[in-house]
């Protein structure tokens, strides 16, 4: 059983009504959840930067290892050399923020330009672009991240730049895919008959009225990437070094005593990867929902 | 309904097979720009010279056969390949290509595995939802893939060795020797178990076929096929499942192989992935370099397969 | 009169609209007859719930909640039953001072019970064609594999090779230029002139009883248009078959129609023969009729250079449904005498002459019915 129940004074105009009132509960739920993450991290990194931290994150307390959470003095207990799991875990964040908005800006500002290029353009550059893009998702990224560590250096801006770079081609595709469209509703061709120049059309008309949405989701969804990939590398040990505390490699360092049983250490600092992750990219599913309108009818 | 007659498929054929071999080109030149780029020279061991850059170096470079320009270098470099010589690896001095074979085997095993186990369980999923839209429990699945999406494989690989270690007195899964045969079977099984399961892959399969299904639902000629009593799986089949599948399935190849490179570290999985992160920590470009190469023509012939289906399927295909 | 092959009771197709929390009264009260041999012609502007009628007969509403009520009765040769038999127990629609609240389906139930009900109807008994061929038609299959399909299921040809020349036959019979070459082409090969007339081949293959053709000219260029309507007619004659036919273009239903349904609002406001609904000097007709024909240019119109009339005002938005008659809003035709009742009460369908029935407040005759 269904019900569908009828408003309070049915409505006229429909596209006045506020977004959130016409949003699906789900979406709303997403996008909630995803601007808490959001707030987190940010509230975090900015406390890390300062070093307002509950408690020092390299003291060890050979007394107390592997503490469970809620131990007196430890709100989230502590690792495999007694220090504060709570402060390492702030501090963590440090190792893909900013590293992360670096990839981002970079797909960003480089696939739009590859979109504007093959949609505005098309043509050669369409073609060539396209070649480009294909090449690029030709690679599994890590293995090229890994090509790129053993030929230079474990640095994990060297690793964000191959990311952002891997990331363009996604942008690049929906930004030539709003041009199509819009040329489809001959948009484009009426800005041109209204005498604006080409630099009007594509960065307002284009970019700022019609793609800005879009971008912002990809972003969201780009930072998930990047702390995925950050994570990873430096649970495979290429990313920050112990004792920098990253949530890769504390995940890899309380790994030993998972086994014998002690779940936390590692798990607390998988438990905030997933939770982060997941929030930025139900923010960029939900926002796509909202936004763009993707779920059918 | 018959599969269509056979039309000409084969053009299509011959211009997917040539943008293949473009690709694969351009990834060698990738591949070759790193190298080139990379500080310590790594091409000079690649084409067995001795010295690092200077113009003394150069000329005694050239006396022993290696070509002075970057294009020369890049020839001869590929020339190499072509004859199947990937170098020998600076760890253990064997050649890398035999290597790789011996090893790549096991990741093919571990990634096929695995995207058999995703679409085992994107694939209801997915059909469920489009076909009966959103309900409750079907919201709920959509929120475990994301879920089960954003798990650290590396993490979600312990929980389940430990839940195997616990709960079925199995040990020791990482290093030992499985002695019965079950065992031997359930170290085989895990690790596709995990890399199916926790990866970006089971939502994105799920979002795709979902989102492709139901448009195609909608479409008019499936409201036609339902309107004259035909099967609308019949009609939906083509346009609502195979291209969307198969499509999916090729994007997806390249993020499994990267998946599978944490995955074969955590369960100490003798394949590709492992021995990417072994080249990565000696800084054995060699066998890193040939990873990267096979891992992309992996990725390029998925794609091709994908496009000989959608070739082969879509009437329109062969015409545009 | 024949007793009807198919009969329309008080069907009521209703649709949500999520975005303004409300219901849309998209089909509300409507009874049809259609006899064994006649075509039926819905006429009516977009949105007045024509379509949705013949959605619903056919049980193709996709959205929801979809049909809420009424009866669909099918009295064909083979099969005779109520299509929508046993609907109330799926739906509770809840109701205060007349007006709708909230309706509740069980739509997965219904959807079950519905397809056992439509099991050797759709298709069978009851085909279809469709506005915009081109994309009606499995674009990823022949025109031949589709045909074939369609035969296999629905007639006693199941052989392959006999249901191929079968097929080919049904292509000739709609006038399709060497048919044998036409049956392995794909949809996007063709015009949307051949794409209906495949269409319709289709939909007659199946030998059905009755055959629903809904908005069968639309999407097409202007001269195709009326070669499918010659085509239509031709058939008619050939076949003698039952046609329901909806458009919104008066000349296509003129041509057809052997007696019509004007609708307006999701309700009929106007039944008869098509001969006297559409006489031009007709006086005893509906504000809506009235003005509908005074909207389409006609030769004597043209010969008087006298201008074509639109219909002020807007059309009926069937979610703010009025208490009175629903094209009040619109009606040039209100008379003092009769202005409060307009505005209040919904007339009824009254007979004003044999087989002519108006909703109006205008003709006195309505309120006896």
């Amino acid at each position: 059983m269904r019900s569908y129940v009828q408003g309070p004074a049915s409505v006229d105009e429909s596209s006045q009504l506020p977004l959130w009132r016409r949003a699906e509960t789900m979406d709303l739920v997403y996008v909630g959840y995803g601007l808490l993450v959001v707030a987190l991290v940010l509230a975090s990194y900015l406390l890390g930067a300062l070093g307002w931290l509950p408690h020092d994150p390299q003291a060890m307390n050979v007394g107390l290892i592997n503490a469970a959470p809620f131990t007196p003095g430890h709100l989230l207990g502590t690792d495999f050399l007694g220090r504060d799991l709570q402060a390492r875990l702030i501090l963590g964040i440090q190792a893909y923020f900013l590293p992360g908005l670096l990839a981002i800006t970079i797909s960003v500002v480089a696939g739009s330009v590859l979109g504007i290029l093959a949609g505005y353009r098309g043509g050669w550059s369409d073609t060539i672009i396209t070649y480009f893009d294909n090449l690029l998702d030709s690679f599994p990224r890590l293995v090229l991240i890994l090509l790129v560590i053993a030929s230079f250096k474990p640095d994990i801006y060297y690793v964000m730049v191959v990311v952002g770079i891997t990331g363009m081609p996604v942008i690049a595709n929906l930004i030539a895919g709003k041009i199509a469209f819009l040329r489809q509703t001959n948009f484009i061709e009426a800005a041109h008959a209204l005498g604006l120049p080409a630099h009007t059309v594509i960065l307002k008309h284009i970019l700022w009225f019609n793609c800005r949405a879009a971008l912002v989701i990809q972003a969201t969804l780009g930072m998930a990437e990047a702390i995925l990939v950050e994570t990873s590398l430096s649970y495979l040990g290429f990313g920050v070094q112990e004792p920098t505390p990253s949530w890769g490699n504390m995940v890899q360092a309380g790994a030993n005593y998972f086994l014998q049983g002690n779940f936390w250490p590692s798990t607390a600092p998988a438990l905030a990867i997933l939770a982060t992750i997941l929030g930025f990219q139900l923010l960029g599913d939900g926002l796509n929902n909202l936004l763009e309108g993707k779920r059918g009818k | 309904m018959k599969f269509a007659a056979v039309r000409p498929v084969s053009r299509v054929l011959a211009r997917e097979l040539a943008v293949t071999a473009l690709l694969l080109l351009g990834v060698s030149a990738v591949v070759f720009a790193i190298l080139y780029l990379a500080p310590g020279d790594p091409l000079n061991v690649l084409l067995e010279g001795q010295s690092p850059r200077s113009e003394l170096a150069l000329g005694m470079r050239e006396a022993l056969g290696v070509p002075r320009t970057w294009y020369g270098q890049y020839a001869a470099w590929f020339g190499k390949m072509l004859q199947g010589n990937f170098g020998n690896s600076i760890r253990t001095g064997l050649p890398v290509l035999p290597e790789l074979a011996r090893v790549g085997v096991n990741t093919l095993y571990l990634t096929l595995g695995s995207l058999a186990l995703t679409l085992l369980i994107a694939v209801p999923i997915a059909v469920h939802t489009a076909a009966h839209g959103d309900t409750a429990g079907n919201t709920a699945a959509t929120i475990g893939a994301y879920i089960l999406s954003a798990v650290p494989v590396f993490w979600f690989g312990y929980i389940v060795v430990y839940v195997f270690i616990h709960k079925f007195g199995m040990f020791p899964l990482i290093s030992g020797t499985a002695t019965k045969q079950a065992q031997a079977w359930l170290y085989f099984l895990v690790p596709i178990f995990v890399l199916g399961t926790a990866s970006g892959t089971l939502s994105e399969v799920i979002r795709h076929l979902r989102e492709e299904l139901s448009r195609v639902l909608a479409e008019d000629y499936i409201r036609t096929a339902r309107a004259k009593g035909a099967p609308v799986w019949r009609h939906a089949f083509k346009e609502g499942f195979l291209i969307p599948v198969t499509e999916i399935v090729s994007a997806k190849i390249p993020f499994l192989l990267g998946g599978a490179v944490i995955v074969e570290q955590v369960f100490n999985w003798p394949g590709m992935g492992r021995m990417a992160w072994q080249a990565a920590q000696d800084r054995d470009y060699p066998v890193i370099m040939g990873i990267a190469l096979v891992a992309a023509a992996f990725v390029r012939f998925g794609n091709l397969l994908q496009r000989v289906v959608f070739t082969a399927v879509n009437p329109r295909a062969s015409k545009e | 009169m024949d007793a009807p092959l198919l009969a329309i009771e008080n069907l009521r197709t209703y649709f949500y609209s999520r975005a303004r929390r409300a219901l849309i009264r998209s089909v509300d009260g409507v009874s049809l007859h259609v006899a064994p041999g006649e075509t039926l012609g819905i006429v009516g502007e977009s949105g007045s719930g024509k379509s949705v009628t013949a959605l619903s007969a056919a049980g193709l509403v996709s959205a929801a909640p979809g049909v809420i009520g009424g009866r669909i009765e099918l009295r064909s040769r083979q099969a005779r039953r109520n299509l929508l038999d046993g609907l109330e127990r799926y739906v509770r629609v809840k109701e205060r001072d007349g007006r709708i609240m909230a309706v509740e389906k069980d739509d997965r139930g219904w959807r079950r019970r519905a397809e056992t009900l439509m099991k050797g109807v759709r298709g069978k008994e009851i085909a279809m064609i469709f506005q915009n061929p081109r994309s009606a038609l499995n674009p990823y299959s022949t025109i031949g594999a589709q045909l074939v399909e369609t035969i296999r299921l629905h007639t006693s040809v199941k052989g392959e090779g006999e249901a191929r020349e079968r097929a080919i036959q049904w292509l000739e019979r709609v006038r399709i230029d060497s048919p044998r070459l036409r049956f392995d082409n794909f949809p996007f090969g063709m015009s949307g002139g051949m794409c209906q007339r495949a269409m319709i081949a289709m939909a007659l293959s199946a030998e059905p009883s009755l055959l629903i053709a809904d908005e069968p000219t639309t999407g097409l260029d202007a001269t195709i248009q009326s070669r499918i309507v010659d085509l239509l007619a031709q058939l008619k004659i050939e076949t003698g078959i039952t046609t329901l036919l909806i458009s919104h273009d008066i000349s296509v239903i003129q041509r057809l129609a052997d007696r019509i349904a004007v609708m307006y609002g999701g309700t009929v406001v106007e039944t008869g023969r098509a001969a006297e609904v559409l006489a031009p000097q007709a006086q005893l007709r509906h504000p809506y009729t009235a003005a509908l024909l005074a909207s389409v240019p006609s030769a004597e119109a043209i010969r008087r250079k006298s201008y074509l009339q639109a219909i002020e005002g807007e059309v009926l938005d069937t979610i703010d449904v009025p208490r009175g008659c629903r094209f009040y809003g619109r009606c040039n035709r209100v008379t003092e005498a009769i202005r409060e009742n307009c505005a209040s009460l919904e007339p009824p369908l009254g007979e004003v002459a044999p087989g002519h029935k108006v909703r109006c407040w205008l003709y006195p005759a309505s309120g006896k019915a």
